[in-house]
C-alpha cells in the first residue's frame, strides 16, 4: 500500500530532470497501535485421560433382561436432573422429551470424536447407555400370545436435558458447526448451548414469568378451579403451567 | 351394603362427595399431540403471556432542547439592508401582500419604478427583530403575515396610490414617511396635501401681494390717501368713545397741517 501512495504521491512531484532522487530518500513511516483482544484464560482447564466420547454398550448387561412397562412418564415434563452443566463448556440440551437409540449416541460419538481435537478439547457424554427394554413382536406374528420379546434398548431424555458436554481449551466458535450438525439429527428439538447461554435461557423465563402483564395466570386459574377448569386439567398440568404437553415443550408460554 | 350406610348416614338432598372419584388406566399420551379439550385450549388462549409495555426512550422523556438560534449570516445580512432603508428613505410603506401572481407584481413594479418606488420583501422576522429594536418600534403590528415594503427617497405618496389603485391585491396598512407614522387615512389626507413647492409659492405670492398693494396705494393720490384716512378715523370714532378719538384725530390732523 505504501508502494502504490509513494507512486501516486511521486507522480506528481517527479520531473523527467531528477529521475529517483526524491525515491531514494523518501521514506514514509507509519506506526500504529492495535489493541488485541484478551484470550480467554484457559489456565484451570484440565484434560481428562481419554478426551474423546466413549463407546456405549447397545445392550446393558444383565444377568435376566426384564420386560418393563412403556413408562411414559419419563419423558415427559421438564429434567429435574442433569439439566445443568457438569465439567464441560458447551452442550447440547434437550428442548423437549425422547428416547435416544444406540445408532444416536454412536452417531453422536463418532461426529465430535472425528471432528474435534483431542489434544485442546474434551467431550462427555451426560447419558447413560441404552437401558429401558422396548418390545416388539417379531415379523408376521399373529396378535396375541402375549408381550413380544425385548427388540432393543433406549435412553429415555427428558426435555432441558444435557445430552453431551464438550469442553477444554476452545472456544464455542471452534465446536458450535459440530453440535449443531449432531444437534439437528437427534430425536427431539435440541439446541447447542453454553453454560452462560443456558444460564441465560433460564434467566429470560423466569424474567418472563416476573414480567407477565396477564393477570390470568394458568396456575392462578387452574389452583381456583375457575367454572370448574380442572375438568378438563391433569395434575401434570398443575404442576407444569400448561408449558408441557406430554413430552413437548412450549418455550413461549411462562 | 356400603351404599346403603352411605343413604342411612347421608340424606340425599344437599348432598356433596367428600372426595371424588380419579380415573385410573387411561396413560398420557407423550408420543404425539394430543388434540386438546376446547375449555384447556380456551384456558391456554386466555392464560397467555402479555409482555409488559416497553418503557419511552429516553429521548422521549428527557424535555426538548431548543438549540441556542444562532442567527443566520442572511438574516444578518438582510437586517443591514433594512437599517440601510430606514435611515436613507422617507417615505417606507407596509403593503399587505394578498397572493399577486408575478405578472401583476411585475406591471406594479414597474409603475413604481416610474417614480423611483422600489419593491422590497423582507422576512418578518427580520423585520421584526429590527424594528423591537429600533425607534420604529410601532410598526411592529403592520408586520403579519405576508408584507410588502414600498421605499422610495422621496416622499411620493400620491404616486404609490396611483400605482396601488390598479392593483387590488395589495393593501396599503400604514407608512412612516418623513419619520411619521401614518395610517391608510392619514396617508390619503398627506397625498392631497399640495406640494412644498406649491406652498412656498403661495406664501411668497401672499406676501409680496399685501407690499404690492401697500405701494399701489401710497402711488395713489394723496388726496384719496387721505380721504381714506379720514374715512378709517371716522369708522373708528363711531365704534366706541367717539369723543376722545375725534379729539385726538383733530389735535393731530391740526399738527398735521401746522
Amino acid at each position: 500500500m505504501f508502494s502504490v501512495l509513494q507512486r501516486a504521491f511521486l507522480g506528481f512531484v517527479r520531473t523527467p530532470s531528477q529521475p529517483d532522487v526524491l525515491h531514494n530518500h523518501l521514506k514514509l513511516l507509519s506506526a500504529g497501535l492495535r489493541t488485541y483482544e484478551v484470550p480467554p484464560d484457559y489456565s484451570d482447564v484440565v484434560l481428562p485421560d481419554k478426551p474423546k466420547l466413549k463407546f456405549m454398550e447397545k445392550v446393558p448387561n444383565l444377568k435376566q433382561a426384564r420386560k418393563e412397562m412403556k413408562k411414559l412418564r419419563d419423558i415427559q415434563g421438564p429434567a429435574k436432573s442433569t439439566n445443568t452443566f457438569s465439567d464441560g463448556q458447551y452442550g447440547i440440551v434437550a428442548l423437549g422429551g425422547g428416547y435416544l437409540h444406540w445408532g444416536h449416541m454412536e452417531m453422536m460419538r463418532l461426529t465430535i470424536n472425528r471432528r474435534m481435537d483431542p489434544s485442546r478439547t474434551f467431550a462427555v457424554w451426560r447419558i447413560a447407555a441404552p437401558y429401558k427394554p422396548v418390545t416388539r413382536k417379531g415379523l408376521g406374528q399373529r396378535m396375541g400370545g402375549g408381550k413380544g420379546a425385548i427388540d432393543h434398548y433406549v435412553t429415555p431424555v427428558k426435555c432441558g436435558r444435557l445430552v453431551v458436554e464438550v469442553g477444554g481449551r476452545v472456544e464455542l466458535g471452534e465446536v458450535e458447526a459440530v453440535l449443531k450438525e449432531v444437534a439437528k439429527k437427534l430425536p427431539f428439538p435440541a439446541k447447542v448451548v453454553s453454560r452462560e447461554s443456558l444460564a441465560e435461557l433460564y434467566e429470560e423465563q423466569d424474567k418472563r414469568a416476573a414480567s407477565n402483564q396477564n393477570p390470568w395466570t394458568f396456575q392462578r386459574v387452574a389452583r381456583s378451579n375457575m367454572l370448574g377448569i380442572r375438568k378438563v386439567l391433569s395434575p401434570f398440568d398443575m404442576h407444569n403451567h400448561g408449558r408441557y404437553a406430554g413430552k413437548f415443550f412450549n418455550p413461549r408460554r411462562v | 351394603m356400603a351404599a346403603t350406610l352411605c343413604s342411612r348416614l347421608f340424606p340425599k338432598s344437599g348432598w356433596l362427595p367428600l372426595s371424588q372419584s380419579v380415573r385410573h388406566g387411561s396413560k398420557a399420551v407423550t408420543r404425539h399431540r394430543k388434540p386438546v379439550h376446547f375449555l384447556k385450549q380456551k384456558l391456554m388462549a386466555v392464560t397467555e403471556y402479555i409482555p409488559p409495555t416497553p418503557a419511552a426512550p429516553p429521548a422521549a422523556l428527557a424535555p426538548r432542547v431548543r438549540k441556542t438560534e444562532e442567527e443566520s449570516a442572511l438574516a444578518v445580512l438582510l437586517r443591514k439592508d433594512l437599517e440601510n432603508l430606514f435611515k436613507e428613505c422617507k417615505m417606507i410603506a407596509v403593503v399587505q401582500n394578498n397572493a399577486i401572481n408575478a405578472e401583476d407584481l411585475m406591471v406594479l413594479k414597474h409603475k413604481l419604478n416610474r417614480h423611483n418606488i422600489s419593491v422590497k420583501f423582507f422576512p418578518n422576522q427580520v423585520t421584526r427583530s429590527f424594528l423591537s429594536n429600533s425607534i420604529y418600534s410601532n410598526l411592529l403590528p403592520l408586520f403579519v403575515g405576508q408584507t410588502v415594503i414600498f421605499v422610495s427617497k422621496e416622499p411620493k405618496v400620491k404616486e404609490m396610490l396611483q400605482a396601488l389603485k390598479h392593483s387590488p391585491q395589495m393593501v396599503l396598512l400604514g407608512a412612516c414617511i418623513e419619520n411619521t407614522l401614518l395610517s391608510y387615512q392619514g396617508i390619503l389626507s398627506y397625498s392631497r396635501l399640495p406640494s412644498m413647492t406649491t406652498i412656498q409659492g403661495e406664501i411668497v405670492g401672499g406676501l409680496t401681494m399685501m407690499t404690492s398693494r401697500t405701494v399701489s396705494m401710497l402711488r395713489h393720490h394723496p388726496a384719496h390717501l387721505s380721504a381714506l384716512l379720514q374715512q378709517y378715523v371716522k369708522q373708528q370714532g363711531s365704534g366706541d368713545s367717539t369723543n376722545a378719538v375725534t379729539d385726538k384725530d383733530t389735535s393731530t390732523i391740526q399738527e398735521a397741517a401746522a
